[in-house]
């Protein structure tokens, strides 16, 4: 069986100019450059909310980072602002048997420090990521190797139909330069294929880069890049408005207005990839709940629950409106999405129809529980706990509220969850494949290695996981998706979680600058221009 | 004095000791620092995997033992998070730290002095008892709030100072420092003065009580009965005498400002260590922590013995033994 899955570039360029969101106007021309300047070089400052902390993509996974090792670094497989999967570093790749793939590379591909790509640096990179931090990067690899200079051959533990996207978040780094420079160095000298590299870095002050001119690509419109962190939202708005920044990631939503108000800049929004999502605990006794039965072991008063949890109340309440609700586990990009099924229709807001299934399970009185969750990890997670608990009065639940810092929390609640009975927290899966947070989250706990290892409620359903063994024992990707959907449809029916919504993203900009925000938040120059 | 400074030392060491043993057993109760670092859906293998990349894969105990193993061969230990030497990320913060705060203390003792002295020498005065009651604005403001008004008067409605971020470096003895430049002391200028507001308010309470307490003081009396200018017995007689309470406090104020400049930093995204501490405690980076505590209580140690000898100087009773 072989199959050649090619996607052509003409496909991948009209989607990319459909999903340029963002405005481009001549309007207002910055003060700060004149014209003419601005013709030669341009120049783009970006204000983020924290500075990376190192720049070796196999030490760390999180936001600041990740922005600049897509800057300097290149995966296979490239993701879209829109969570696509286009041809990165592999012009193309087959599957050659259920377990084997091989990935065709570009030819011609060079490091910043003019060293050509080769089959041996991805496969070093493979290798050097089983025994990073990051392993889990590379969990559906077992082995990578070398055919010729520009072919390599993957071998996946089990057939894994979407190991090309699993694959985007493997970013490629040169074996000799890697070596040569030790892994506490590599963490400030990054140097990849990338379409800038590094120019400078003085921490909590500036990180600043160039447009590298070889780039596969072809060079960044934009040639030199500064990202400043600056953490106070207020003082972030500041410096978009006095003019010392370009672009400022996460604007606060009390200063939507303001910024919309100002003729000389524009707001940006759009859904982020973060599902905000409470696991229920179903096992026959629960931690914090006081009775014999574990109450939530009963799908009605599972559903009562969601019947009581008034998800455009939260979003106009606590959220300013900057929030999506969640109508499934995963958007509508991810493999294992059912199109036209809601959570939202099929449980709408009806708190009479809630206290009946309670009275009908047998807990017309209510019970006590307590919601475990963060105070400085989501937006207004704390207000959302307070806006949940008073929800779930109404149905005679009531919620004790242990809210903590993220440092203790994700110790706190992990598997077994011993101490806990409701826990809201929030998921993304920028693999764009559902499996992953379904086989982590959801599949039945310590039935097979490398499932159900975060499965905090411990909801365990036969024909859920036999789905789940079916999309993960082919590698067809087609039938990948049906596997998935049909655990989708079993998991909205037996509500193990309950998605509340997606985070919005909201970026500010000076109107001459086009913004592309990506759905994995991922700020990448390279989409970007300046008029 | 050489036996003072010995006292000194070993006092030293045992404070720094002590700081260390008390971060380590509050950090042991903050939760495992191995799940910030991995992802949500690791498993197991990659969760110890990544204990024994940071050294966690041991008890407290034996963690502990070998922190103080490798300081005393000058190794504090590396960042989980960054991955560097946590004194290294300390050091390479410390000038921009210091630039405010100097600047900050420069201003608080410009101002301070000349209101405390004429307010202390005149306590009836009205004018006298409206900058008494300014000091208590100043003391009471917080900082953060006074950052956010600096940033949106001067530098949003009038343009006249950058709002925020530290401008062009220079380097000067091997530190980057940022106010050789017109362009660069622009930057400093409001985080100083946000920095300085609280200190100066309070340095200039302490000069004003001070001196209404050696005003009366029969040597004042005499100097006046002797025919000394009134510039003379102010500067020369008063403030000298009320100036020791000051340096201690002075001295005790500069280490505070030094170590937890974490406010007015993050109002004004100033790349400081003050900051650093707060990011660290957030991701739970115990070596960052540990290491910045202990030079916090080094310097604290110093800045007390600095403040030690200057009294010998300034009040020749006062012997050190």
């Amino acid at each position: 069986m072989t199959k050649t899955i090619e996607t052509g570039p003409k496909a991948a360029l009209t989607r990319r100019s459909a999903m340029v969101l963002a405005l481009a106007a001549g309007a207002a021309t910055s003060a700060a450059f004149p014209a003419a300047a601005q013709a030669q070089a341009k120049n783009l400052t970006v204000a983020l909310t924290a500075d990376a902390v190192i720049l070796d993509p196999h030490a760390a996974n999180e936001l600041s980072a990740n922005i600049m090792f897509y800057h300097f670094y290149d995966g296979l497989v490239t993701r879209s602002p829109e969570l696509g999967f286009q041809p990165g570093l592999a012009e193309s790749w087959q599957i050659i048997d259920d377990m084997t793939w091989v990935f065709r590379l570009r030819k011609g591909v060079k490091f910043h420090n003019g060293d050509e790509l080769k089959a041996s640096d991805v496969v070093y990179t493979v290798e050097r990521l089983k025994k990073s931090l990051m392993a889990s990067f590379v969990a559906n690899v077992a082995a990578a190797r070398a055919i010729d200079d520009y072919t390599v051959e993957f071998k996946t533990p089990k057939p894994y139909a979407a190991l090309h996207m699993a694959l985007a978040e493997v970013l490629i780094v040169n074996e000799k330069y890697t070596k040569a420079t030790g892994d506490e160095q590599m963490g400030l000298k990054p140097m990849g294929t990338g379409p800038y590299r590094l120019a400078q870095w003085v921490k909590e002050d500036r990180l600043e880069m160039a447009a590298f001119a070889d780039h596969w690509r072809g060079k960044a419109k934009i040639d030199k890049v500064i990202f400043k962190p600056i953490t106070n939202p207020a003082t972030r708005t500041a410096a978009l408005l006095t003019g010392g920044v370009d672009v400022i990631q996460d604007l606060s939503v009390r200063d939507v207005a303001v910024v919309q108000a100002n003729a000389a800049f524009k707001v940006v929004t759009r859904p982020s990839l973060l599902n905000l999502v409470l696991a229920i605990d179903v096992r026959d006794k629960s931690p914090t709940i006081d009775l014999p039965q574990n109450p939530m072991k009963d799908r009605r008063v599972r559903e009562a629950i969601v019947r009581a949890i008034n998800v455009d109340a939260i979003r106009t309440a606590v959220m300013n409106t900057f929030s999506t609700p969640s109508d499934q586990y995963v958007p509508s990009s991810h493999l294992g999405f059912v199109p036209g099924l809601d959570f939202r229709k099929t449980y709408p807001f009806d708190l009479g129809k809630a206290n009946a299934l309670m009275k009908e399970a047998g807990f017309e009185k209510g019970f006590t529980m307590t919601l475990d969750t963060t105070n400085n990890r989501y937006v207004n997670d704390a207000a959302i706990a307070q806006g949940l608990a008073g929800m779930l009065a109404r149905i005679n639940i009531t919620l004790n509220l242990n809210l903590m810092p993220r440092a203790n929390f994700f110790g706190y609640i992990r598997v077994p969850s011993d101490k806990s009975s409701f826990i809201m927290s929030g998921w993304d899966t920028p693999s764009g494949d559902a499996g992953n947070m379904y086989s982590v989250l959801m599949y039945s706990r310590g039935k097979k290695a490398g499932y159900g290892q975060a499965n905090r409620g411990a909801f365990s359903n036969e024909a859920f996981d036999s789905w789940i063994d079916k999309a993960d024992a082919t590698a067809d990707i087609k039938k990948r998706n049906e596997y998935l959907q049909e655990a989708t449809r079993i998991a909205v029916q037996e509500i193990p979680m309950i998605p509340i919504h997606y985070e919005q993203d909201i970026y500010a900009a000076k109107k001459n600058v086009t913004v592309v925000p990506r759905m994995d938040k991922f700020i990448w120059a390279y989409e970007m221009d300046v008029q | 004095m050489f036996g003072y400074l010995i006292k000194r030392l070993i006092q030293m060491v045992i404070v720094l000791w002590a700081v260390s043993v008390l971060v380590f057993i509050m950090m042991s109760f903050t939760g495992d620092p191995t799940y910030m670092m991995v992802p949500l859906d690791a498993t197991d293998e990659q969760i110890a995997q990544a204990r024994r990349i940071l050294g966690l894969d041991d008890t407290h105990l034996v963690q502990y033992w070998r922190f103080l193993g490798n300081v005393v061969q000058g190794d504090f230990g590396r960042s989980f998070v960054f991955r560097q030497p946590a004194m290294t990320l300390i050091l390479e913060r410390l000038p921009a730290t210091l630039e405010i705060v100097f600047l900050a203390m420069i201003i608080a003792l410009v101002v301070a002095i000349p209101l405390g002295v004429y307010a202390g020498a005149n306590p009836h005065k009205a004018s006298s008892k409206a900058v008494m009651a300014g000091s208590l604005v100043g003391i009471s403001l917080p900082g953060f709030w006074l950052g956010m008004v600096l940033i949106f008067v001067v530098a949003v409605k009038l343009q006249w100072l950058p709002s925020s971020g530290r401008g062009p470096t220079q380097e000067l003895l091997g530190m980057r420092v940022s106010f050789l430049t017109w362009e660069g002391f622009r930057h400093l200028i409001l985080p100083a003065i946000t920095l300085s507001i609280g200190t100066l308010a309070i340095l200039m309470r302490i000069i004003r009580a001070e001196m209404v307490e050696v005003m009366k003081q029969d040597y004042i009396r005499f100097a006046r009965a002797k025919g000394a200018t009134s510039r003379g017995i102010l500067f020369k007689h008063g403030l000298k005498n009320a100036l020791i309470p000051l340096i201690t406090v002075f001295g005790l104020m500069l280490g505070d400002l030094i170590a937890f400049a974490t406010l007015t930093e993050t109002i004004f995204a100033w790349p400081g260590i003050g900051k650093l501490l707060v990011d660290s405690i957030y991701r739970g980076d115990r070596p960052v922590i540990v290491v910045y505590l202990m030079f916090v209580a080094l310097m604290f140690v110093v800045v007390n013995f600095i403040v030690d000898v200057l009294y010998a100087f300034i009040d020749p009773r006062i012997k050190i033994k």
